[in-house]
């Protein structure tokens, strides 16, 4: 099914010469979104529904909607981009669904339960607040293995990597030829500490590949050490099992999606996305670190902006129909976080760090009848049925269903036209369910919700900065998403942003992030240097020297594989880090090294200085504790390589009165009245144009509302700025 | 309605005057209207949405400053923000327990003139961890900052960690050995323990002195104050922006909305009446090492709970006749009552909405003075008080379930809680250092079985709903053992239509120290304590403790020989028994004894919770999925449920549906052939009765509770028709 295309000129109205050179794609759940990007940094929109059962047939769909904009034909596109970027959702759908490889494990002896036992905390861990206390809501996640193809053989390395118990070679046989008798597509090898020492699960795979040929079978061996070597045998487990059970049919989707780019013309490898923000190909050995990429690709185009812009302390922030994704940039750096749930499994798969909350157009609103509680949520419409108004028989109010109630949205401009909103019934329904019980008018209690959501993700907005230990004056606000803009306006009141930005390309702006990622390798190893509190002269340059030799080790490491991969050495940057921790912790701190190199006491003092720092920061410096010690686990390098990237078009600004965008009044209900409020078109809006509410910016993809007093006005990038009054 | 500005009372004045206006009218601080609620409902909700996140990001935020894997990794941990009277306004998910007992120590400090001296100042840093002011235990430490805003004090910012070294006679925080307050470890008696929000040096070395191992507690106490400074900058900020009257009524209304809400909720899901109940714990320390003989080394409590809902929705909770404090580490305080009282109620009833104080409030506890919910002796020790507290708050747990399904929610339904003990430790670590630690994988039992489903399998404990095991890799490194088994007990839940969940056992090598201190707090002994519902059967009790000193694991292990990794189902010889050569130990009740060294191997199991309706109704087919993940034995499908099981081609059990309804047919044929009329069975009992043909420690059980209550000995001498003092306390004056 292909949608009617979604775009105007994103970048004013130049005429369009050359051809795109990236195509940016990215799959979401619902829809599929393709943004193309020529040399001179114009840009086209398509969009299509996702289909999971072929990932290739929505990607192409998308794809054409986009060429269609462009005006050229898909083999032209293909013939002639560079790049082709895309991040899917198979390999979840394929986790979500269990639809997986059929696994055998082996694991430590006396272990083999942990499949059944879980993580306790994975019986409720991404449940709601309320959810996490009412006990007899939890249940474990259906494990991905059977206990029945789950084996232990004897052995035990201890936290040093010492052999505590030998391997039992004799077990490790016996169970390889029962897994191959089971007619396992995959064995998933996983022991305790095998991250400090792989000996032992070096030998299980070596004697399973062993007997896997000596049976003639196709059975594929993945050891823990290898696909994710970090601490918490739970994560290490849940990632080898994730990698064997769920990115084979991701796999194929990725080389279905090159096979279809090269029927067209495409000359090169398609890449992907990895969680923690680079390119990679899709031949990427672990691609479960492709599997969260989704909403990175915001952060990565907000990093992006904001270098066009000139601040690198930013918020970005997500709003679909069910969630609020904020991501930090803050001076130039990205958290990363090491531990995140994937269908309610803990991984240890380093992600950019996205803090979400339950906050979206399409959530439920709820009255309780005893107690006339409000909820918003955590249940969501989704886009099936969807919000009352869409009249796809929905039956629970919803926050669009107030948009709509209140003249917000546009009843005849959703999607464009195609889907025309059912206001009347909509409001029906939400004086029967919510404002009748509250006792209160209708219009005031739908803005009561619409005023509940904005302050969920408002105030979400102001724990985020304060986590970052920054004014929040120092932050510019990037709102985007399909809700993004129409929920901006409250999700950002009063928090003091140095400047509040959308745009409108607000409804595919991560698959343009996707399309700003550079390529990137990140290697890292573990590490246990102990510095004391009160180390001398002499041992803090030792302990320096180390550090130094790791890094170097690392940089040869990397910059060898990106040579590899054809990037010249002069392209590639690199950047030293240090996990850090006091003593006895147990959550490290991610420092970017603040030299290239260690060579000192006093270069050691400075990263360690910048440690302290970075926690206070974070922690509050009541909670520092130097006199325990200082301990690194980690050290680590990320090497870039530069990628071709869109160029946002930066143009004269020009006359202020926005009239040739102007399209019309309409009534819409804000701040307690109905106001009269202007019509105008995002996509004919101009560098220099200034909007003062009560006004309605519409996009078939976006609505941006501006309150009375407050102002937009457009840059010279064709940005939107969102001033409060 | 408090409508007088916020500095007109000293807090003290204040704190008497709220209390008056509770009594007087019935509501919270006499707040009779909710007014800033209904003038603007959803002002209202956002705000306490608010505070609630300000919370439970400053909790995310400690845990990542703690060393220890209690917090870090299992979240023993829960904050929370106060009225300047100390009464809870929102609080964030954890130890739920801790919320109140928390506001009864901000409460003990303002009635003791702390205002006056040391006086409360901005910046002031207090800490408590004396169960009589308010905690359950001593290892459970809680700060709090007061919260200032233009020289007025407007609420107070709390946080309390469970640590895992707490310096007591034993190592860990658990400490069975302790038979009075003093042997408990390091006590900060609601104490100024920090100004100008740092704590002070010569409190850090007072921990650093104390302790086995002071970083867990020194950075425990640094990541609670870093986020009740956290919390506090947060509320300020609020204040400025909704202004301080609004905030000053708004925190109030919040509470008595809470109340309000938690009996509506109870009149919504529950049946008025009269409801009893009761566990027994059983304590087995004749014999062993350490403990001193101040009283009955083994002894029997009986714990009866008689639960009343009135109309209105209020709750409240009768414990006369149990049994009287001892000298063991079991007793409680009424704050550790508060605490379990609450944090049943936030997983029943307040789990959404506008979860405070309220709640609690709504709700009373009747503990009868001198009993061990309610010492008349302030030197008793309160270690272990939950061995008593969890079997009490389960049997709350099966009498509102009770109400529950009769009010037609079964699906609310929850056998509940079980008692999980810890292991302590300490000596020397594999770093060739002193250290200390308790191994909180204990918070990962299982629970009681629902009325619709069985209980969850190694993932529930009740003082935490949050509950969780944590990473084998990460407790390795606070230990010298390492495991070599961590599996699921079959059998564990108690049976029933559906079963309680199963617990888990581990099995650890000792490794790389020359001198290991383990000690185990309590599993109750030879009782049960865990009760099932509907004719579901009870928890298994009385697991023992398994030890191999001086084991030959090594040398089999040289030889490829098979080893042992968990006690197996042989009742009557243990697999470590069979594969494992060495000294082999059995252990019935807290394990206390000389310590351990590399090579040894030991063992401890936690608890699985009861069941839920009639093991003969069970479905033959989740049986044999038991029976085939271990959470079940064949012989229990058989013996217990008449479930007969075949096998499929692959050796796998598959149910035989036709061979167990006649099997089943057979057992019911069995039931009625041996049941008696009850009346009968009563004139047979009340022979043993008149002549108090019992135990010791059961007739000690019914003396204690005669001579304490009048309402027991008049109950027990109607029902069985005897004079019960003339039975169990011959020659006692009347």
């Amino acid at each position: 099914m292909t949608q009617p295309n979604l775009t105007g000129p994103i970048v004013g109205n130049p005429p369009i010469i050359g051809n795109p050179i990236v195509i940016g794609i990215d799959a979401g759940g619902t829809m599929t979104d393709t943004i193309l990007v020529d040399q001179d940094g114009h840009f086209k929109i398509g969009k299509s529904a996702t289909t999971p059962k072929n990932e290739a047939e929505g990607f192409l769909a998308s794809a054409e909607d986009a060429a269609d904009a462009w005006g050229i034909s898909l083999e032209s596109l293909f013939s002639g981009v560079n790049v082709v970027l895309y991040s899917g959702t198979g390999m979840l759908n394929t986790l979500l669904s269990r639809t997986g490889r059929r696994l055998g494990l082996i694991t430590t002896k006396g272990l083999e339960d942990m499949i059944l036992m879980g993580r306790g905390l994975q019986a409720w861990a991404d449940y709601s607040y309320a959810d996490r206390l009412h006990a007899v809501t939890h249940h474990h996640p259906d494990p991905l293995v059977p206990r029945r193809r789950t084996h232990g053989v004897t052995e035990r390395i201890d936290q040093f990597g010492d052999i505590v118990l030998p391997l039992y070679e004799h077990e490790v046989s016996a169970a390889a030829k029962k897994l191959i008798a089971d007619k396992v597509e995959a064995i998933c090898i996983m022991t305790i500490f095998s991250h400090v020492n792989p000996v032992h699960e070096k030998r299980i795979a070596e004697i399973c590949r062993e007997e896997v040929e000596k049976a003639g079978a196709d059975i594929i061996v993945y050891t823990s050490h290898e696909v994710r070597p970090v601490i918490r045998e739970q994560s290490r487990l849940n990632s080898v099992l994730i990698e064997a059970y769920a990115t084979s049919r991701g796999r194929k989707q990725l080389k279905g999606i090159e096979d279809v780019s090269k029927k067209y013309g495409f000359k090169y490898g398609v890449q992907t996305l990895l969680s923690f923000g680079g390119l990679t190909s899709i031949n990427h050995p672990r691609l479960h670190e492709t599997m969260i990429s989704g909403p990175i690709g915001g952060i990565l185009g907000a990093a992006y902006v904001g270098k066009l812009i000139g601040n690198d302390s930013l918020i970005c922030s997500d709003m679909g129909g069910t969630s609020f994704d904020m991501g930090v940039i803050t001076r130039g750096q990205t958290r990363i976080e090491n531990e995140p749930l994937m269908d309610r499994f803990k991984l240890n798969v380093p992600t950019l760090h996205l803090d979400t909350i339950g906050a979206g157009a399409g959530m439920i609103l709820k009255v309780d009848p005893l107690t006339k509680k409000v909820s918003l949520g955590p249940e969501s419409a989704g886009s099936d049925p969807g919000p009352i108004c869409f009249d796809r028989g929905g039956t629970e109010p919803t926050i669009a269903d107030c948009d709509a109630i209140l003249g917000r949205l546009n009843p005849h401009y959703f999607l464009g036209g195609k889907v025309v909103l059912q206001v009347e019934k909509a409001r029906r329904a939400f004086q029967e369910k919510c404002s009748d019980i509250l006792g209160v008018g209708v219009e005031e209690a739908a803005e009561g919700m619409i005023d509940m959501l904005e302050s969920d993700a408002n105030n979400a907005l102001r724990r985020v900065i304060s986590g970052q230990g920054i004014h929040p004056s120092e932050f510019t606000l990037l709102s985007y998403g399909g809700s993004g803009p129409l929920h901006l306006a409250g999700c950002s009141r009063g928090i003091g942003f140095k400047d509040i930005i959308t745009f409108q390309f607000a409804a595919a702006f991560s698959a343009f992030g996707c399309t700003t990622a550079d390529f990137m390798r990140r290697h890292s190893v573990s590490t246990q240097h102990d510095i004391p509190s009160r180390a001398d002269e002499a041992t803090l340059a030792a302990f320096g020297a180390k550090v130094t030799t790791v890094w170097n080790d690392l940089t040869k490491a990397a910059v060898d594989e990106m040579i590899d991969d054809g990037h010249t050495r002069e392209k590639i940057r690199t950047v030293p880090f240090l996990m850090m921790r006091y003593t006895g912790q147990l959550e490290d701190v991610e420092v970017m090294a603040p030299l290239a190199e260690i060579n000192s006491a006093d270069d050691m003092r400075r990263v360690i200085d910048e440690f302290e720092a970075v926690y206070a920061k974070v922690n509050h410096r009541v909670s520092r504790y130097g006199e325990a010690g200082f301990t690194i686990t980690e050290l680590g390098l990320i090497a870039t390589a530069d990628k071709v990237k869109p160029v946002l078009l930066k143009r004269p600004l020009g006359a202020s009165n926005p009239a040739s965008a102007h399209k019309g009044v309409r009534e819409a209900y804000i701040g307690g009245r109905w106001h009269k409020a202007n019509l105008y078109e995002m996509d004919l809006l101009q560098p220099g144009h200034e909007v003062i509410g009560p006004a309605i910016i519409e996009h078939p993809a976006t609505t941006l509302v501006v309150h009375p007093q407050d102002r937009v006005h457009v840059d010279e990038w064709t940005l939107l700025h969102y001033t409060h009054a | 309605m408090l409508d007088k500005p916020a500095s007109a009372l000293r807090l003290r004045e204040r704190l008497l005057d709220s209390e008056r206006l509770m009594e007087e009218t019935g509501c919270y601080d006499g707040i009779t209207e909710l007014t800033l609620r209904n003038q603007d409902p959803l002002k209202f909700e956002t705000l306490h949405t608010k505070l609630r996140a300000y919370c439970v990001s400053a909790r995310e935020m400690a845990r990542r400053i703690s060393a220890s894997p209690g917090v870090r990794e299992v979240g023993e941990m829960v904050v929370a923000i106060y009225t300047p009277e100390g009464d809870a306004i929102a609080l964030s998910n954890g130890i739920m327990v801790h919320v109140h007992t928390m506001s009864r120590f901000i409460k003990w400090m303002i009635k003791n003139g702390y205002e006056d001296n040391p006086r409360i100042r901005e910046g002031d840093i207090f800490a408590n961890n004396d169960a009589f002011i308010g905690t359950v235990q001593v290892p459970d430490v809680m700060d709090v900052v007061p919260i200032f805003h233009e020289g007025t004090l407007v609420g107070w910012a709390g946080a309390v960690c469970h640590e895992l070294e707490a310096g007591g006679i034993t190592p860990g925080g658990d400490v069975c050995l302790a038979q009075e307050r003093f042997t408990e470890g390091l006590f900060v008696c609601a104490e100024k323990i920090g100004e100008n929000d740092e704590i002070r040096r010569d409190y850090v070395i007072r921990c650093e002195r104390n302790l086995r191992m002071p970083i867990y507690w020194v950075l425990d106490e640094k990541a609670k104050v870093a986020s009740c400074i956290d919390m506090r900058e947060s509320v300020k900020q609020l204040i400025s922006e909704i202004g301080l009257d609004y905030w000053m009524k708004v925190s109030k209304e919040f509470i008595e909305e809470g109340r309000r809400a938690q009996l509506a909720r109870t009149r919504q899901l529950t049946v008025p009446g009269i409801y009893r109940g009761h566990t027994f714990y059983g304590h087995v320390t004749a014999g062993k090492p350490g403990f001193q003989l101040l009283g009955d080394p083994d002894w029997l409590y009986n714990i009866p709970i008689e639960m009343e809902i009135t109309t209105d929705g209020k709750i409240t909770m009768d414990f006369e006749g149990t049994q009287p404090w001892g000298y063991h580490s079991m007793n409680c305080t009424p704050a550790g009552m508060d605490g379990g009282m609450f944090v049943t109620l936030t997983q029943h009833m307040n789990f959404e909405g506008l979860v405070n104080d309220g709640a609690w409030m709504a709700t009373e506890l009747k503990l009868p003075h001198g009993t061990w919910t309610n010492p008349d002796n302030e030197m008793v020790a309160t270690a272990t008080s939950w061995a008593l507290l969890l079997p009490a708050y389960g049997v709350f747990q099966r009498l509102l379930s009770r109400s529950f399904v009769a009010r037609g929610f079964v699906e609310e339904a929850f056998v509940g809680q079980v008692n999980s003990p810890m292991i302590e430790m300490g000596g020397e670590s594999q770093y060739g250092t002193p250290f200390g630690m308790a191994h909180f994988e204990c918070a990962a039992a299982g629970s009681g079985a629902l009325a619709i489903k069985d209980g969850l399998d190694t993932a529930y404990v009740g003082w935490n709903p949050e509950s969780d095991m944590g990473n084998i890799e990460v407790w390795e490194q606070s230990m010298p053992m390492v495991y070599i088994g961590r599996s699921i007990v079959p059998n564990s839940g108690g049976a029933g239509k559906y079963r309680g969940g199963c617990s888990f056992v581990s099995t650890w090598l000792i490794n790389k120290t020359s001198h290991l201190r383990l000690h185990t707090s309590e599993h109750s002994s030879r009782v049960f304590d865990n009760g099932g519902m509907c004719g579901g059967y009870p928890a298994p009790t009385c697991q023992k403790h398994r030890a191999v000193r001086n084991s030959n694991i090594h040398e089999l292990a040289a030889k490829g020989e098979p080893l042992a990794h968990a006690p197996g189902i042989d009742p009557h010889v243990s697999d470590y028994e069979r594969n494992i050569g060495g000294d082999h130990v059995v252990v019935e009740g807290p394990y206390i004894t000389s310590p351990h060294k590399s090579g040894d191997i030991f063992s401890h199991s936690y608890n699985g919770g009861g069941g839920y309706g009639d093991v003969l109704e069970r479905d033959p087919i989740k049986t044999a999925w038991d029976v085939e993940n271990g959470f079940l034995t064949r012989e229990a499908a058989d013996q217990v449920f008449g479930i007969v099981l075949k096998d499929d081609e692959d050796g796998y059990p598959i149910a035989d549906i036709d061979a167990t309804v006649e099997r089943r047919a057979a057992m019911r044929k069995e039931r009625l052939a041996k049941a008696i009329p009850v009346a009968d069975w009563i004139a047979k009992e009340r022979g043993r009765v008149e002549k108090a043909d019992f135990a010791p420690e059961v007739k000690k059980m019914y003396a204690s509770a005669i001579k304490l209550s009048s309402r027991f000995t008049r109950e027990f001498s109607e029902f069985w028709n005897v004079d019960a003092r003339s039975i169990f306390m011959p020659g006692a004056k009347p």
